[in-house]
Formats: structure tokens, C-alpha cells, sequence
């Protein structure tokens, strides 16, 4: 949810609850003013009658007076004092149907010794039909103000959140291996300064560490070039050796391959930091179905070892513009990848469209998290051997030239899907 | 056979020297690109094995030195940086091969002959080794004068063999000379194995001798002992 969208609902929520409950308590108030207004009147017109009784010691036709239904009978008992107010529905011949009135009963004594009793009927449709009105007209008043202030205080919000989503939208596209540090335009707003402030002390921090790191890693793999390929050769030499016995050259097998995986390791490294340093400049136009037929020709003979069966599906011609060896580097690491994780007697199906390309082939299911899949040294369990360095460097390659690789799994097959190629006429 | 050998990194020299010396070349070592001038105005040499990236300067001006004097050299670059310009550059000014530092020995010792082999113009350019013959030129291989069907891999692995005879190759240096550097060693031992099986029976259903004894753990060496 939006913050604005958060507020303006909360702001909305609130009012409204505050307006039923007002509402509410001014109905019951202007209900309470009313009816009290309307009892005074019944008493007065009570006390009136009960005087003039009192007076005349007659009763005299009230209907005319007040014009409405007021109801005097006389007993032949004298009665006790009393008497009460109180809501009666009744049949109201104007309206013709049943309505609210308010009825005041007296019981009393006349001086003649005569008991009588007085009922008076008011009413309520006037009194009901002007609190309703006040109702209405209130409400309009609050809904127009409500509407108003969600207004304001939504147009407010937009201009006073500008920068930070100005912030916001800086911050989602930088890169900590970009050329420049982190900077954020000024606001004129005290917290939003302090956020940008925070962050480009924050993202100089990270960025230093990670210039430093990349730097050391680039220097470690540049500096183990030599020393490693020192050992090779030495060790090449020493195997020509001629008085060598059996285990001997097992142990010098086996320090032998673990150099070379190091050296490839280290390779793989280098390769990957001058990705990531951008030294591949130089671009080709690259036919995609042309790599490909070239590269499952030089894995040709693996894949007939295999019994591999390799389904070419090339719908549309396909090119990448990007350096030619990372596009050799890129093709090559998947083909090979779909060679080693493929069964015996697999199949791989290349399928190339006008902006994708995807590489899928048979093998057994991975136990790997697929989204581990492109991190460094993320190898197969069936492939303890592999540097594992492969589909990292495909990721960066594709990062480089902004295209998406995606991996899937579905119905035996391995699919690995390289999507978003620039359209090239 | 005379080669010059321009290299900073003494030990790696050392190496390459030692694995070179076997095979009866005159071979000499300079570990900068003075000493290399000097050399290359004073002597003859059949190919000269060149590093890039020399103290006291780029070792491919030396091949533009070389290529001033109109020398018959050949000349292999090996350097570390594997750069795409640098091959290119080396290959158009006139160097005749590019190897990727680390390579392995043996790999080097194929180069240097494959060059020398298309060097010698009138010479003998066809490799031989007992009953079995290789003129390269053609790809043709004949055993006692019969002639050998090798698929491309084989025969690249033959040629290999012969350039290294007597020499134990390691199983990597063959899948790196056979598919070049990116593919993954371990896949490629058992497939190896099938290459030389299929190599091995064919020589020897045309009555060869099986020259290829497998080194225990290591790899292969190609011998007649």
C-alpha cells in the first residue's frame, strides 16, 4: 500500500467514524431538546385546563384552542393526583397512518369534588421531521469538509513526499560497482537531507569495502597466476622423471590435478573481475544460431559419447551485439553445462526466438536451491569436480549486456532461459 | 634447431628450458626485451617464443623488430593476459601463434615443432616414428604404407602424441589440447580414454605396434621402449 493511499485511508476512517458517533450524539441531543420543549407545552396546556376547571368547573372545548387532540373526562369520583408523559403510537388522520405522538395523562380533583381526567396528544412528525432536516443538512456540511481535507491533505502529502521518492528512485538505481559514488540531490526538507545524508555516508562505506575487496580479489588472482604456473611446469618437468615408481606418480597425479583445478579456479576469477571491470569493450553483431551451431560442433564428439541428441529449434534469426569472446564464453559455458548435467542418452533442445534463447536439457533433479544456482562455487553434487565458477560467469556476461537469465525446472528438463536480447535488425 | 626463449619469470624460463633441451633444439633463454634485441639482431633462430609483458618493455615490438629485418623466424606469443587485442595484434604483425600463460609443456613443444615443420620449406615436412607416418600438410597418416582413417580428434591427438614422444602426457594437457581451456578436466578423462582406445585399435588393425602405454594415474606416454 501507498503511504498516501495508508494516510488518505486512515484519514478517511477516522473522520467517518468520528462523524457517525457525533452524529449520533447530536441526533439524541436534538431528540432530548425537543421532546423536553414539547412536554413544557403539554404542562402548560395541562396546568391551563386544570385552571380554568378549576375556574369555571367546566370543561371547556379545548380542540379549538390548541388544535389538537386534547381529551378531558369527567368522573363522578374524586381521583388521586396523578400523572405521566410518554411516546404512543396512534392513528394519525392526516397522515392517515400510525404515527409517533407524545401523550400526557393527568389525573386530578375538581373543586366540585369531581374527579376528571385530562389525555393531551402532540405530535412528534413536526419536531422528527426538523431534527431529520438538521441531520441532513449537518451531514452534508461534515461530508463536504471531510471530502475537502482528504483533498488537501493528499495534495499536501504528494509535494511533501516528492523528494523522498525522489530519493527513493535515485537509491533503486544505483549500483555499488558503478563509477561514482552515491549522490543525492538536496531537498528543502530537514529529515529528507538527513535520510540522503545517511545514506551516501552509508553506500561511500560499502562501495570503499567493496572497491577494495574487488580490488584485492582481482590482485590475489592476478598474483597466483605466476607462482601457479611455476608449479605446473615443475611439475610437468618432474614427471618426465625417469625412476619414478607407482606411488610416486600417484601422489604427483594427484597434486598435479589439484593445481590445475586451482589454476582453472583462478582463471575462472580473473575472468569474472575483468567482466565486472568492464575490459571486454570492444562489440560485435553476433549471430546466435551461428555460435551455436559452432559450438555444439566442437562438443560434437562429447555429445555423440554421451548419446546426447541435440534438437535445434531456430525460429527467428537472433543476434546479440556484444565483445566475441564473452559471447564465446557465454555460449560455450552452456552448452557444456547442459553436456555435463545431461544423462546418458539425453536430449538438449536449443530454442532461439527473436529476443530469447533457451537451453534446456535433460538430467536428474538438482538439490540445489535453483536461486543458488549462479552463485560462486554452487556445484552439483553429481559433479564434485567442477570449479563451479560456469553459470556465475554466465550471469555476469548476461548482466553486462542487461539481458535476464532465468532457470526452470519442469517435466525432466533443465531449462536455462537468457531473455530481453537487444532487437537488431 | 635454434630457439630463443624471452621470458621475465626466471623459474618459468627454467622450465620451459629444461623441457625443450630434450628434445635437441639449441635453445636460449633472454629475461628482457634488451637482451632479446640484441639477440634477434645478432642470430638466426628457427622460432622464438616471445612473453608480452617484459620488464623494460612489450615483446611485441620485438616481433615488429623481427618482422623490419624480414627474419624467417617463427614466432610464438605466450602471455598472461588473455586478451582478445593482444592475440590479434600479435597474429596481424606477423606472430605465427598465441599461447595463454599457464599452458602446458608439452603443448608448447607441439606448437614450436607444428611451426618449424611449416618453416622448413624443402625439408622434410612430414613426421615420422617407425612404421607410422604423418604428413601434415595433407592430414594423411599411414602405418607401413597403408593408410589410416582418423576422425579430426584423433589425429589431433596423434600429432600430439608424435610431438611428445617419450614424454608422459598428462590427461589435462590432452583434453586442453583437444577442446582448449574450457572444458572441465573431469568430464573429459573417461572420453579421453575412448580417443585412444579408438586410436590404438586402429594402428593397430593396420599392423602397427601399440606405441601408447598408459601412465598409472597420470596419463599417456607415446614410446617405442
Amino acid at each position: 500500500m501507498k503511504l498516501l493511499t495508508r494516510t488518505s485511508r486512515s484519514y478517511i476512517y477516522i473522520s467517518v467514524m468520528v462523524f457517525i458517533i457525533s452524529g449520533f450524539i447530536i441526533f439524541n441531543m436534538l431528540h432530548n431538546i425537543f421532546k423536553r420543549q414539547l412536554d413544557e407545552t403539554l404542562n402548560e396546556e395541562k396546568l391551563l385546563i386544570e385552571q380554568t376547571i378549576n375556574y369555571s368547573d367546566s370543561v371547556p372545548d379545548f380542540r379549538l384552542v390548541f388544535g389538537h387532540m386534547i381529551d378531558v373526562t369527567i368522573l363522578n369520583s374524586p381521583q388521586k393526583k396523578a400523572g405521566y408523559i410518554r411516546d404512543t403510537l396512534m392513528y394519525d388522520s392526516e397522515l392517515g397512518t400510525f404515527a409517533s405522538f407524545r401523550h400526557l395523562f393527568s389525573e386530578n380533583t375538581s373543586i366540585s369534588n369531581k374527579g376528571y381526567t385530562i389525555n393531551i396528544y402532540k405530535p412528534l412528525r413536526d419536531s422528527e421531521k426538523l431534527i431529520t432536516e438538521i441531520v441532513i443538512s449537518l451531514s452534508l456540511v461534515f461530508t463536504s469538509l471531510l471530502l475537502l481535507l482528504v483533498l488537501v491533505n493528499y495534495f499536501i502529502a504528494r509535494r511533501v513526499w516528492v523528494p523522498f521518492y525522489r530519493i527513493l528512485h535515485h537509491l533503486s538505481n544505483y549500483e555499488i560497482n558503478q563509477a561514482v559514488p552515491l549522490e543525492l540531490a538536496k531537498t528543502d526538507i530537514y529529515e529528507f537531507n538527513l535520510l540522503s545524508q545517511a545514506l551516501e555516508k552509508m553506500s561511500k562505506k560499502i562501495r570503499l569495502d567493496y572497491l577494495n575487496l574487488k580490488e584485492f580479489n582481482e590482485n590475489a588472482a592476478h598474483e597466483l597466476q605466476t607462482p601457479l604456473a611455476i608449479i605446473k611446469t615443475k611439475l610437468e618437468l618432474l614427471i618426465q622423471k625417469e625412476n619414478l615408481d607407482e606411488s610416486q606418480l600417484k601422489l604427483l597425479s594427484a597434486v598435479f590435478e589439484a593445481t590445475t583445478r586451482m589454476s582453472k579456479l583462478n582463471q575462472g576469477l580473473l575472468l569474472i573481475s575483468k567482466i565486472e571491470n568492464n575490459q571486454f569493450l570492444q562489440t560485435e553483431k553476433i549471430d546466435l544460431s551461428k555460435i551455436l551451431d559452432k559450438t555444439i560442433d566442437h562438443f560434437g564428439e562429447m555429445i555423440n559419447h554421451r548419446g546426447i541428441a541435440v534438437f535445434k529449434n531456430y525460429q527467428h534469426p537472433a543476434f546479440l551485439v556484444m565483445n566475441p569472446v564473452l559471447a564465446e564464453i557465454l555460449i560455450t559455458n552452456l552448452v557444456s553445462n547442459a553436456i555435463r548435467h545431461n544423462i546418458l542418452n539425453g536430449r538438449i533442445e536449443l530454442n532461439v526466438q527473436q529476443d530469447t534463447f533457451t537451453i534446456a536439457n535433460t538430467g536428474i533433479i538438482m538439490k540445489t536451491d535453483p536461486r543458488d544456482l549462479f552463485q560462486r562455487f554452487r556445484k552439483s553434487e553429481n559433479n564434485p569436480d567442477s570449479v563451479g565458477l560456469g553459470l556465475s560467469i554466465v550471469q555476469k556476461i548476461a548482466n553486462l549486456y542487461q539481458l535476464k537469465v532465468d532457470y526452470q525446472h519442469h517435466a525432466g528438463f533443465h531449462t536455462l532461459k537468457i531473455s530481453s536480447m537487444r532487437l537488431i535488425p | 634447431m635454434k630457439i630463443l626463449l624471452i621470458e621475465d619469470e626466471k623459474e618459468l624460463s627454467g622450465s620451459i628450458l629444461e623441457y625443450l633441451q630434450k628434445e635437441n633444439y639449441l635453445c636460449e633463454a633472454v629475461p628482457d626485451f634488451e637482451h632479446a634485441l640484441e639477440k634477434i639482431n645478432l642470430y638466426q633462430y628457427d622460432c622464438i617464443v616471445v612473453d608480452i609483458n617484459l620488464p623494460d618493455g612489450n615483446g611485441l615490438n620485438l616481433i615488429r623488430v623481427l618482422k623490419e629485418i624480414k627474419s624467417e623466424t617463427g614466432i610464438i606469443i605466450i602471455s598472461a593476459r588473455n586478451s582478445l587485442d593482444d592475440k590479434i595484434t600479435g597474429l596481424e604483425i606477423g606472430a605465427d601463434d598465441y599461447l595463454t600463460k599457464p599452458f602446458h609443456l608439452p603443448e608448447l613443444n607441439a606448437r614450436i615443432k607444428s611451426i618449424i615443420r611449416r618453416r622448413s620449406f624443402g625439408g622434410v615436412n612430414e613426421i615420422v616414428f617407425n612404421d607410422l607416418r604423418v604428413l601434415p600438410e595433407q592430414m594423411e597418416v599411414t602405418v607401413s604404407g597403408q593408410s589410416l582413417i582418423l576422425t579430426k580428434k584423433e589425429y589431433d591427438l596423434l600429432v600430439f602424441f608424435l610431438s611428445n614422444k617419450d614424454r608422459i602426457l598428462t590427461r589435462e594437457s590432452i583434453a586442453e589440447h583437444l577442446w582448449g581451456d574450457e572444458m572441465d578436466m573431469a568430464d573429459s578423462f573417461d572420453f579421453i580414454y575412448t580417443h585412444i582406445k579408438n586410436l590404438r585399435k586402429k594402428i593397430m588393425e593396420k599392423g602397427g605396434e601399440d606405441y601408447i602405454k598408459t601412465v598409472y594415474g597420470m596419463g599417456y606416454k607415446f614410446t617405442d621402449q
